[in-house]
């Protein structure tokens, strides 16, 4: 039972504000066990991230007096104690895992220090280059979804920060098209290689990272002048968004559903501003929109009766 | 969506749990299970509403290019007429299909009807009260969930603009605090709201989610420097109610966790106030913890999610704020974190003892 049935039957019953409350709390609220687990959880991701934070902060000081030898290797010292510290066979596995991602951060503030001293600067791409090889053996074997998350974020950023340092030449449009196959690609293995154990919330982030860089690279695209990575976008986004919506009728989740058609929505309104720019046309794609996202959703809901008929 | 099994089986539980007899609108409550809005997913809620959004700049476009932001009187006409077809349209056909066009409706009508008084050279005041009553109006007739929502956001977005054209920007504080304590009442009292009346019932979801957007973004305002030259003075006013209302908070938990020794209760009070007064310079850090803590009381996703997204942007903001060298607050973060990992450690040894006995 949901909340939206109780309150669905306390509307058209005449259930006491006491009965409510006991179907409330006996259904719905998170009980003892579920809030010693939270608080449990709570406190070590505060501890692990407020520390971390401060060894951050510590070393961004850039403290003068202190000589590289001993700032290197005071990150490194706390480096090895913390991945000590994730091989006490004591730990439970997922403070161990909440541990590794701490050191994985640490990994990161290892190569801005060091960038520090031999004055890389502080986004230069191959500091996060760097970060992402040296955590790829911990992510790869705690198989841990929030480290994983990082992985995902420091590969992007590494590309992006590429992009704009070195490979100037490089179009928006490839640079979307190049985001939109790393991304991808890594949804694919994770949903035919996860054997349905990653959780739902790193599905729908990368997928919807992944729908963002083919819309923004499609729009750019036609509004900007033609090029061949725009072809290959195109039928990629052809190819994976209808992969996608046929994965989403399978799975019957309505994330792929309303995502894909909200995307497709968007880039048919980009097209037919480029068409023409009058203001009729601004009308004309007001009612497009609105009549198109009605039917999405009136699709979505006769979808999703019908797997609740099925069930 | 549930099926007709899962409905009779969920009714003849509460039939049992209760000694007296209950009465069930049987027909309709099977009839909305089978209307469209039996149970609709966070996915349509966020697509109508940024359908919504997108039509409704498109239309802007089309508003500004053809030039017909020029006439005052039209423009609130319009956005007057715009409204009420708005609402007709959801109190008529109550179904979600006609959701996108009944809020892209309503947000025009809103933007028209600013442009329009705008034009008319009314002040900011008068507008923003104008707003107030035409989004009351709007709750008071339909009370859909996603234009309930929306008017909530209007009536606060309102407020803060009042808040903002006086100059008034201390009042900030009043105005988070009594948001505050409103959402409170509201995440604690959810039994007795539902139960009042069917309009109260309808609005409770919306206005849970309304508030906790304009709580937020009177958080930001409060936690982000420069964006209101909110006086410092006057800042430990917001800390006060919002700390006050976690302590409140905790005393409910001892009961679900079952604590009882007088001792320990008091121990956990004082430990709450001393790590939370390092924040009394910052309400928006607390008031987002206060988040965290009452949506994961009533296992509400949403804010749970919103909360500790915002203690994170909240924290981060306030340690570059702060007006303190790298160092000392390097020196703040660590010692925190130490605190709560001997914490953890603590309350994990307890547990485990617990479990042992």
């Amino acid at each position: 039972m949901q909340r939206e049935d109780i309150h669905l039957i306390s509307r058209h019953s005449n259930l006491t504000e006491q009965a409510v409350e006991k179907a409330l709390i006996k259904y719905v609220y998170n009980k003892k066990e579920k809030w010693q687990k939270f608080l449990l959880l709570l406190f070590i991701s505060f501890g692990v991230g407020f520390m971390v934070s401060g060894i951050v902060f510590f070393f961004a000081y850039n403290w003068v007096n202190l000589h590289k030898f001993v700032k290197i290797g005071l990150v490194e010292g706390v480096l090895i104690a913390t991945t000590i510290l994730v091989l006490l066979p004591k730990l439970s596995i997922s403070i161990r895992k909440i541990i590794l991602t701490g050191a994985s951060f640490l990994v990161g503030v290892l190569f801005a220090v060091f960038g520090q001293i031999y004055q890389t600067g502080a986004n230069a791409y191959d500091f996060f280059l760097g970060w992402t090889v040296f955590v790829t053996l911990w992510v790869l074997i705690s198989n841990f979804t929030p480290l994983w998350l990082l992985y995902l974020v420091l590969i992007n950023t590494t590309f992006i920060l590429y992009a704009q340092q070195v490979a100037k030449d490089w179009t928006a449009v490839f640079v979307c098209t190049f985001l939109f196959i790393i991304n991808t690609s890594f949804l694919i293995s994770a949903i035919s290689f996860g054997k349905k154990q990653i959780p739902n919330w790193f599905l729908n982030i990368v997928s919807l990272a992944s729908t963002s860089y083919a819309t923004i690279g499609v729009v750019i695209g036609i509004f900007d002048n033609y090029q061949t990575a725009f072809l290959i976008l195109i039928l990629l986004t052809a190819i994976v968004f209808t992969l996608g919506i046929w994965h989403g009728i399978k799975t019957k989740s309505g994330f792929y559903l309303s995502v894909i058609p909200f995307s497709f929505i968007i880039i048919v309104s980009a097209l037919l501003i480029q068409i023409s720019d009058g203001g009729m046309m601004f009308l004309l794609v007001s009612l497009f929109i609105i009549a198109s996202v009605t039917l999405t959703i009136k699709n979505l809901i006769d979808t999703q009766k019908k797997w609740a008929n099925e069930k | 969506m549930k099926n007709k099994y899962n409905i009779q089986e969920l009714l003849d539980y509460l039939q049992n749990s209760e000694d007296k007899d209950l009465n069930f609108d049987e027909e309709a409550i099977f009839a909305n299970y089978q209307k469209d809005d039996g149970n609709q997913s966070l996915a349509i809620k966020i697509l109508s509403v940024f359908g919504g959004i997108l039509a409704s700049f498109a239309f802007l476009g089309f508003l500004f290019i053809a030039g017909l932001y020029n006439s005052d009187i039209g423009l609130v006409a319009f956005g007057g007429i715009f409204i009420a077809v708005s609402i007709w349209v959801n109190k008529e056909y109550d179904k979600i299909i006609v959701e996108t066009v009944s809020v892209s409706f309503f947000i025009i009508g809103f933007i028209l009807l600013g442009f329009g008084c705008d034009q008319l050279k009314m002040n900011e005041n008068f507008i923003s009260i104008i707003f107030i009553i035409v989004a009351v109006g709007s709750l008071s007739i339909v009370q859909n969930y996603i234009l309930s929502f929306v008017s909530i956001l209007i009536i606060n977005g309102s407020i803060l603009t009042l808040i903002i054209s006086n100059k008034g920007y201390d009042l900030t504080h009043l105005y988070v605090s009594s948001i505050a304590l409103t959402m409170n009442y509201v995440f604690l009292k959810e039994a007795k709201i539902i139960t009042t009346n069917n309009t109260l019932s309808k609005l409770y979801n919306p206005v849970k989610t309304g508030l906790i957007f304009s709580f937020l973004s009177g958080l930001v305002i409060l936690g982000k420097k420069g964006i209101l030259p909110v006086s410092l003075d006057y800042i430990w006013l917001s800390s006060i109610i919002i700390i006050y209302l976690i302590v409140y908070l905790i005393s409910n938990l001892f009961n679900i966790l079952s604590i009882s020794e007088t001792r320990h209760k008091i121990g956990i009070y004082i430990f709450t106030i001393l790590t939370l007064l390092p924040t009394a310079l910052s309400p928006a850090i607390s008031g987002a913890i206060l988040l965290i803590l009452l949506s994961f009381l009533v296992n509400y996703k949403t804010g749970l999610v919103l909360g500790i997204a915002s203690f994170i942007y909240f924290i981060s903001q306030y340690y570059y704020d702060l007006n303190f060298t790298l160092l000392t607050k390097s020196i703040l973060l660590f010692s925190t974190g130490v605190l709560f990992i001997a914490l953890y450690l603590f309350t994990n040894k307890k547990l485990t003892a617990n479990e042992k006995v």
